[in-house]
């Protein structure tokens, strides 16, 4: 207790130690978009030398967000599987197990599958196929075969 | 005026014949930019035939803020069994509006949703996802983020290099002409009127359409583009087990790779007046005018009774 006690409000990086607890969450008004802070805190776990605590990364990032914030932040991270977690001491030590672009292509993942409207919006490369249609195109692409074996396209 | 005012309510049904032959024989360019806006005018009318509709109808209820001219006899006798009439649209009225609402609001928390999904990436035109699942879209740009064209690994996987030029050309194709403007608009029209759904359709297919044409004159091959759109509709297939139910004729992407391996459709073409098609698109053309124009008519005809019939 007395150790917590003693590095509360320490400014200095430590890893493997967790620090910072009791530091307000900072009084800054403008608010970060979910996704920009997970990318954020990914970017700051993939740029650590080894496995760090949150309170690192709440360093690395100059103070700008709550403990809360990261911990809650690395934990969602953690369910999605970008990141692991391993205990160390009475903190949890975080490493990015993924890049930012798997983490990008999850939450997309979530955007296409959850959103009925995507293809409203998003213009798709292709579409569906009935079981006709594939076989109807699958005559048409061998006939794409044999059209550039036969001769210069075009 | 009698049955006259309900006209723009039924007349997009004309605009069908016209879907099938700018399909058939525009460049995909001309006949998206030509179905969006006889789309747009058609559900104008039928929206403001709605909102006059309701006006008449309801003029003579008790408590109404309407001016009390508009609740005169001669007002009224404009349409045909006036006060059920003027309930059903604003029932119908209200339909429509909450579906534009949900319509424009789905549009944008998609194209929020996805450009948020793509934050910390670096900031360039082709995000390259590392996910199994094959897709590519074009994602529109959002308040100050650039449009951007987003592929997963799984998709590139299947495509040679070739087939790779295509299908970002194609995408860049979409965000470069603002295909999703079209697609939006179309979808508000068809909202407004349903039977305006086969315009929203036939604009959705020429957008990809136009995209495939200038994804060919990128490469300079319609036979690579074909292959690409084939091999990325099988890959696409196959990852999603639950396809469209099949419909009577083709999907629209076998029709699209029919397309690319016949000739380029001219830059600027209506079949020759001569021919049987020349024929049917002059007469398909002339009806489409002529129901937007009588549309127009009787939008006008009940917005000036109205006007002449308000207390100055």
């Amino acid at each position: 207790m007395g150790r917590r006690k003693d590095e509360t409000g320490g400014a200095a990086v430590t890893q493997g130690r967790k620090h910072g607890r009791q530091s307000p969450s900072p009084p800054h008004g403008h608010r970060r978009a979910q996704g920009e802070l997970e990318a954020l805190i990914l970017s700051a776990l993939r740029e650590a030398p080894a496995p760090v605590t949150a309170g690192w990364v709440q360093e690395h990032l100059g103070m700008e967000f709550a403990y809360t914030t990261v911990m809650t932040i690395l934990t969602r991270l953690h369910t999605k599987g970008v990141v692991s977690r391993e205990r160390d001491g009475r903190a949890f030590a975080w490493r990015a197990t993924s890049d930012e672009a798997g983490l990008a292509a999850l939450r997309m993942r979530r955007v296409l599958d959850s959103e009925s409207d995507r293809g409203a919006v998003l213009a798709r490369f292709v579409t569906g196929l009935s079981s006709d249609d594939e076989l109807l195109l699958r005559g048409l692409l061998r006939e794409t075969a044999e059209g550039s074996a036969e001769g210069p396209e075009e | 005026m009698g049955v006259f005012v309900f006209l723009p309510l039924v007349l997009p049904v004309t605009a069908w014949p016209i879907v099938r032959l700018a399909e058939q024989h525009l460049h995909p360019r001309g006949a998206a930019r030509l179905l969006t806006v006889v789309g747009g005018l058609l559900a104008v009318c039928s929206t403001l035939c709605l909102v006059l509709l309701m006006v008449v109808g309801t003029a003579q209820l008790p408590g109404n803020p309407l001016p009390d001219g508009w609740s005169d006899p001669e007002v009224r006798a404009a349409v045909p069994h006036e006060k059920y009439v003027g309930e059903v649209s604003i029932g119908a009225l209200l339909a429509v509006l909450v579906a534009w609402s949900l319509a424009v609001a789905g549009h944008f928390r998609v194209r929020r949703r996805a450009h948020r999904s793509l934050a910390g990436l670096p900031d360039a035109e082709l995000a390259v996802l590392p996910d199994a699942a094959p897709y590519a879209y074009a994602l529109p740009g959002d308040s100050g983020r650039r449009g951007r064209v987003v592929v997963s690994t799984a998709m590139l996987d299947h495509l040679d290099a070739d087939e790779r030029r295509v299908l970002i050309a194609h995408e860049q194709a979409h965000l470069a002409a603002r295909h999703h403007r079209f697609l939006l608009l179309t979808r508000l029209a068809a909202r407004a009127n349903p039977l305006l759904s086969p315009l929203r359709n036939a604009v959705t297919y020429s957008a990809e359409r136009w995209a495939d044409e200038e994804a060919a004159r990128e490469v300079g091959s319609r036979r690579t583009v074909a292959r690409a759109v084939a091999k990325a509709a099988l890959v696409t297939r196959r990852a999603h087990a639950s396809a469209p139910p099949a419909f009577a004729e083709p999907g629209p992407v076998p029709r699209r790779v029919a397309a690319l391996l016949a000739p380029e459709p001219p830059a600027r073409s209506w079949p020759p007046t001569g021919t049987a098609a020349g024929l049917a698109a002059w007469v398909a053309a002339a009806g489409t005018a002529a129901s937007a124009l009588s549309a127009l008519i009787a939008a006008a005809a009940l917005t000036a009774i109205l006007i002449a019939a308000t207390p100055l």
